[in-house]
C-alpha cells in the first residue's frame, strides 16, 4: 500500500484564535505504472479555532523528466478552510520512466485567520519511495489477453482439427464396415 | 557385403521392408516437417503477446530454437507413426479385405495373388494414412499442451516477482523459452522411444 499517513503538526503560534492545518499527501494507486494515471490526493484539515485563508498548495516534487502532467493543478489556491473542515485536492500525473522514485512532501502556505495576515509555511506528509513499473510488465500480470488467446486458438485449431478429422473419417469408415459385417454374420 | 544382401531381395520384398521400416517417403517427410514447423512456430505468438518477450531482441534465438523444435517434433511424428502403423494395420485388416474384395468381385480375370497384393497394398495405404494423421494430431496436441503447461505453471517460479515497488526488471525471458523446448524434446523423445 502506497498510502502513508503521517500528519505533521504545524508549528503555528499557540493561539486559540488561529487556524492550524494538517496536510496529508497520498498516492492513491496500488501500482504505479508507466503511461498510466497516477492520482495524488492532498487532504487539508483545519484543527484550529479560526479559519485558514489564502491557502496555497505547491508541489514541486514531481520531476518533469519522470512525470507528465495529466490533470489538476500542482499549484492550487484555496480561499478559506473553516475550523474543523476538510478540503481535498487531487492531481493526476502520468509517469514516463520506470524505476524507483522518492515521493516527497508538498509545500503549503496559508494565513492563520480571517483577520490575521501572518503567513504560515507548512509541509505535507511524504508518501515515501515507490517503484514505477513498465506497462508491459503490468499488462503481462493483469491483462486477461483474451484477444491474444483467441488468436492463439485460431492458429492452433487447424493443426489439431485437420489431422484429427482426417483420422476420424478413415477410422469411422472402416469401423462401420467392420461392424456391418459382424452384424450380418450374427443375423 | 551389405550390397550383396541388398541385391538378394526381390523388388516386392524391398517394398514390403520399406512399408515396415522407420523410414518415411519424401512426401510424408515434407508433410511432417511442414506440420512440425507450423506447430513449433505458433508458440512464438504466445511468448510474444502473452509472456511479453521482446521478440526483436531475441529474434535469432527464436529462429534457432524453432528450427531445432521442428526437427524434434518431426522425429516424434515419425516414431509415433512407426508404432501406430502396425497396430492400425492389424485393426483394419478385416474391413479393408472386405472393401477391396467387394470392389474386385466383378473382375473375374484377376488372379487370387493379384487380389491379395491389392488387399495388402490397400491395407498398407490405410494404415499409413491413419497412422500419419493420428501421429500429427497426437504430437501437436501433446506439444501445445506441454508448451502452455510448462510456460505458465512449471517455469513461472523461475521468473522474479513483477510487483512494485522493489521490482527488478527482467528483460530476457529467452532462457525460459529454451528451457521449455528442452523439456518438451526430452519428454516427447523419451516417451516415443519407450513405446
Amino acid at each position: 500500500m502506497m498510502l502513508v499517513f503521517c500528519f505533521q503538526t504545524l508549528k503555528a503560534e499557540e493561539s486559540d484564535a488561529s487556524g492550524r492545518l494538517l496536510v496529508s499527501k497520498q498516492i492513491l494507486n496500488k501500482y504505479i505504472v508507466q503511461d498510466m494515471d497516477l492520482i495524488v490526493k492532498y487532504t487539508l484539515y483545519n484543527i484550529g479555532n479560526n479559519a485558514a485563508t489564502k491557502i496555497v498548495i505547491s508541489d514541486t516534487s514531481f520531476n518533469s523528466d519522470t512525470f507528465e502532467h495529466a490533470g489538476g493543478q500542482l499549484k492550487a489556491t484555496i480561499d478559506r478552510i473553516p475550523p474543523g473542515a476538510n478540503v481535498s485536492h487531487t492531481v493526476v500525473l502520468r509517469p514516463v520512466r520506470i524505476g524507483p522514485y522518492n515521493f516527497t512532501a508538498a509545500k503549503i502556505t496559508y494565513e492563520t485567520g480571517d483577520e490575521s495576515s501572518k503567513v504560515q509555511e507548512a509541509v505535507s506528509s511524504e508518501p515515501g519511495e515507490g517503484y514505477i513499473v513498465a506497462f508491459r510488465d503490468y499488462d503481462k500480470k493483469f491483462s486477461p489477453h483474451l484477444l491474444d488467446w483467441g488468436a492463439f486458438a485460431m492458429m492452433t485449431l487447424p493443426s489439431l482439427a485437420i489431422p484429427f478429422l482426417l483420422w476420424w473419417s478413415s477410422k469411422s469408415k472402416y469401423e462401420t464396415l467392420s461392424s456391418k459385417h459382424k452384424k450380418n454374420q450374427k443375423d | 557385403m551389405s550390397n550383396k544382401n541388398k541385391s538378394s531381395f526381390t523388388k516386392e520384398e524391398e517394398l514390403l521392408l520399406q512399408d515396415f521400416s522407420r523410414n518415411v517417403s519424401t512426401k510424408s517427410s515434407a508433410l511432417f516437417y511442414g506440420n512440425a514447423f507450423i506447430v513449433s512456430a505458433i508458440p512464438i505468438w504466445l511468448f510474444w503477446r502473452i509472456h511479453m518477450i521482446d521478440i526483436y531482441a531475441s529474434l535469432l534465438s527464436f529462429i534457432v530454437v524453432t528450427f531445432i523444435s521442428t526437427y524434434m517434433v518431426a522425429l516424434a511424428y515419425k516414431n509415433t507413426k512407426f508404432v501406430l502403423k502396425h497396430k492400425v494395420a492389424v485393426k483394419r485388416e478385416e474391413a479393408v479385405t472386405r472393401e477391396v474384395s467387394r470392389k474386385l468381385s466383378e473382375d473375374k480375370k484377376m488372379s487370387k495373388k493379384e487380389k491379395d497384393e491389392r488387399i495388402l497394398w490397400k491395407k498398407n495405404e490405410v494404415a499409413d494414412y491413419e497412422a500419419t494423421t493420428f501421429s500429427i494430431f497426437y504430437n501437436n496436441a501433446l506439444f501445445l499442451a506441454l508448451v502452455i503447461f510448462i510456460s505458465f505453471y512449471v517455469l513461472k517460479t523461475f521468473t522474479p516477482a513483477v510487483y512494485p515497488f522493489y521490482y527488478k526488471l527482467y528483460d530476457s525471458y529467452i532462457h525460459i523459452y529454451i528451457y521449455i523446448y528442452i523439456y518438451i524434446y526430452i519428454y516427447i523423445y523419451n516417451y516415443i522411444k519407450g513405446t
